[in-house]
């Protein structure tokens, strides 16, 4: 789901070998050379910018920028991976714990420094495959190198690193668990937790605290108070929080680059926070779930989910969706959508959503992240 | 400065400029480096990838936000009553422009921030000016609601400040010392914060906090700054851990002179270029001319938000510009020195016609904490 970007990820910065082995990405570049090889692409650049897409880039690099700024992976058929980031110099230390590549380039500009690259080493690719480069670059960036590669052909390679990324090697899904617990374990402090006469800033303060604690680089909260006109997802604000509020709170939290998140519905009474447990939605709940099994098509259980909440006599509330893949981002692909024809496989990390109204039950949101395997699907965010 | 002055400035400077209208956007970051321009027009702090609002000549304002439900936060934040969320935002936009029947010479403030096919689009249906400056002078002149925010922002700053000095101690990790303090200033009321630290017995640089235990010896440096409502301030602090040795003691009073002198020389009209020369001439005089360029520091100093004193570059000795009355400029004197290793003072100050006003209260010295 969609949170307010933060200023700068400013939790816990580190590279486990043990969780996230240098292997993995050996592995990886292996996979994408072979594809490479398959659509004859001489050159493949994998960008990612901001807080929130830089997928892409730390698929291969393990780096992510920390501030609103770009880094490119290129990937030749064979020799030496080289990154750059936009940054100084001086942070070289720090980003070189980050990532096993060796040709590290700081840059003021990702795509000048790439046209650098192609003349220091005296490449002339005839196609150049670009992952992320147009959905997320800046204009004048890729203007930039569009005129610069005037001689080459460039192709559209997206789909290549969308199809890696959706289904998670046994490591990445050990890294979305790892995150998971930590989901689990705020949700967990919000509802065991006495708050004195709290304000939403201090109970996302708290909250945010837990996850950090727990080694989590960057934490989103959001809330939605149905009571309020209009009531939506938003940052939570210098108001009070009181007994009989009802509160539906949204959690994501990265941890080593890796996302989790989940929904919970909570009811206020006097300085606690209960968690609404209704039987009803948990069996619908779970029949939904139920109905996430590996070789259906997204466009199907998304059909059958809204069948499932329409014969239950509840209103859907559609605003957030139903839920997408997770992982290297908080929202990547499949989609949880009519149009997405995806079909569910062996070792995806989704996250999915149930938002419902009821005359008697008012309003509920339940989510989690969810594995799904041949054993069927498993929810890690509990 | 009420929405309307804003406004009167706005379709001012672009009939000065011959515009036919306005179109700010905003990819959803509001950094202290990079402040947010529709931010600081809309007073509404964005949050999904792609926003913009466009402006008429005749006055008319539109604000467009993704995702579509945050349309309501928006409504609820924005002195703009035409807010829309839409599904789809470059087909969006582009009807907008067409529906408020803009073509010719249209500024846009943001533009590098956009994307390839927002850019595109645009430019189909109008004469894209770039056009940050009209934005940039009218946020100059800080407004009293702006001098109130950056005095509460001020405040949480000191706590935070001291919260890190109190978190110091050995055992505790880099990043459960920045989990306190950013729990703390939070709380007090701050909507982000940007924290660069660093620790151990030599640093070189400032980064995000690490698995690191802090140690008996340890020289752990922050550069502390929260923002609120677009404000921000900065606070750069050294601690020791352990008993220090008169060396560090010594080094560092170098930058508590240079910090000084700087601010002594600050005044409206003077030139900003005096707060790096000044600063340069203690630390060169003490015989670390040689350290006063990178990679031994990174910046003297820098102004915050949009249209601030140098806004997202940094303070130099060679820069032009005046200082302007109620600007809020971090001046830090943060410094490698091949005794010390990299240390870090630094104080935000308004400025005024006489010199200029310390915003935190947080003393400026090095701390000290023995076990």
């Amino acid at each position: 789901m969609e949170t307010m970007q933060p200023l700068l990820k400013s939790g816990r910065t580190a590279w486990d070998r043990i969780n996230m082995p240098v292997e993995e990405f050996h592995e990886r570049v292996k996979k994408i050379r072979k594809e490479m090889k398959k659509e004859k692409i001489d050159l493949l650049l994998l960008y990612g910018n901001g807080f929130n897409e830089y997928g892409n880039y730390c698929y291969l690099s393990n780096h992510m920028i920390r501030l609103p700024q770009g880094g490119m992976v290129v990937v030749p058929t064979k020799g030496e991976v080289t990154m750059m980031f936009e940054g100084a110099a001086r942070g070289l230390p720090s980003v070189r714990k980050m990532t096993w590549i060796d040709d590290v380039r700081p840059s003021g500009d990702v795509a000048a420094e790439f046209v650098k690259y192609l003349t220091e080493k005296k490449i002339c690719p005839s196609v150049i495959g670009f992952a992320g480069l147009r959905r997320l670059m800046p204009y004048h960036q890729y203007q930039f190198l569009l005129d610069s590669l005037a001689g080459c052909k460039v192709i559209d390679s997206d789909h290549l690193l969308n199809e890696f990324r959706m289904v998670k090697s046994r490591t990445e899904v050990l890294q979305i668990r790892r995150t998971a617990r930590i989901v689990a374990g705020v949700f967990d402090f919000v509802a065991n937790t006495p708050f004195t006469e709290p304000t939403e800033n201090v109970l996302e303060a708290a909250a945010r605290r837990e996850a950090r604690l727990e080694g989590a680089e960057d934490f989103r909260m959001m809330i939605l108070k149905p009571s309020e006109k209009n009531g939506a997802f938003r940052p939570t604000e210098e108001r009070p929080i009181k007994s009989g509020d009802w509160m539906i709170i949204y959690v994501a939290v990265e941890f080593e680059r890796y996302w989790a998140e989940a929904v919970r519905t909570f009811a206020v009474k006097e300085s606690a926070f209960a968690e609404i447990q209704h039987e009803t939605v948990k069996t619908l709940y779970e029949n939904i779930l139920q109905g996430m099994k590996i070789r259906k098509r997204m466009s199907q259980f998304y059909k059958e989910t809204r069948a499932k909440i329409a014969k239950a006599k509840f209103e859907e509330i559609s605003d957030y969706g139903m839920g997408q893949g997770i992982g290297l981002s908080v929202k990547e692909l499949p989609l949880i959508a009519k149009e997405d024809r995806t079909i569910l496989a062996d070792g995806m990390c989704l996250s999915l959503r149930l938002g419902i109204r009821g005359k008697e039950l008012g309003t509920i949101m339940i989510g989690d992240t969810i594995y799904l395997s041949k054993a069927g699907p498993e929810v890690v965010t509990r | 400065m009420s929405a309307n002055i804003k406004m009167e400035k706005v379709i001012r400077l672009m009939n000065q400029k011959g515009l036919n209208g306005l179109l700010i956007y905003s990819r959803g970051v509001s950094n202290m480096l990079s402040p947010s321009y529709l931010q600081y027009l809309a007073e509404f702090r964005p949050m999904g990838p792609r926003n913009a609002a466009v402006v008429t000549k005749s006055g008319e304002v539109v604000l467009m936000v993704d995702p579509p439900w945050d349309s309501f936060r928006a409504s609820s934040k924005t002195w703009i009553k035409d807010v829309h969320g839409g599904s789809d935002f470059v087909k969006d936009l582009v009807g907008l422009l067409r529906q408020l029947k803009l073509s010719g010479p249209v500024g846009v403030v943001a533009s590098r921030e956009m994307t390839f096919d927002v850019y595109t689009a645009i430019k189909k249906v109008v004469d894209v000016q770039k056009v940050d400056d009209i934005l940039e002078e009218i946020a100059r002149e800080k407004t009293e609601r702006e001098l109130e925010v950056i005095r509460k922002v001020a405040r949480i700053t000191d706590a935070g400040a001291e919260a890190f000095i109190r978190g110091v101690r050995v055992g505790v990790r880099e990043y459960e010392l920045v989990a306190e303090l950013e729990y703390v200033m939070r709380a007090e009321g701050a909507d982000d914060i940007f924290i660069l630290m660093s620790s151990g017995k030599h640093n070189n640089e400032m980064h995000e906090p690490t698995d690191r235990r802090l140690r008996e010896g340890d020289v752990i440096i922050g550069e502390i700054s929260p923002g609120l409502e677009g404000q921000f301030m900065q606070l750069c602090r050294t601690v020791y851990l352990g008993k220090p040795s008169p060396v560090l003691h010594e080094k560092y009073d170098i930058l508590l002179r240079a910090l000084d002198a700087s601010l002594a020389a600050m005044r409206t009209g003077a030139s900003a270029s005096v707060i790096t020369s000044t600063m340069n001439q203690v630390i060169g005089e003490a015989g670390y001319g040689k350290y006063c360029g990178p990679p031994y520091m990174r910046s003297r100093g820098h102004g915050f938000g949009v249209g601030s004193i140098a806004p997202g570059a940094e303070l130099t000795d060679k820069m032009q510009a005046r200082l302007e009355r109620h600007q809020v400029v971090a001046v830090h004197p943060n410094q490698y020195i091949p005794e010390t290793g990299y240390l870090a003072c630094g104080e935000s100050v308004l400025v005024t016609d006489t010199g200029v006003e310390r915003l935190s209260k947080t003393e400026t010295k090095l701390y000290v904490k023995e076990r």
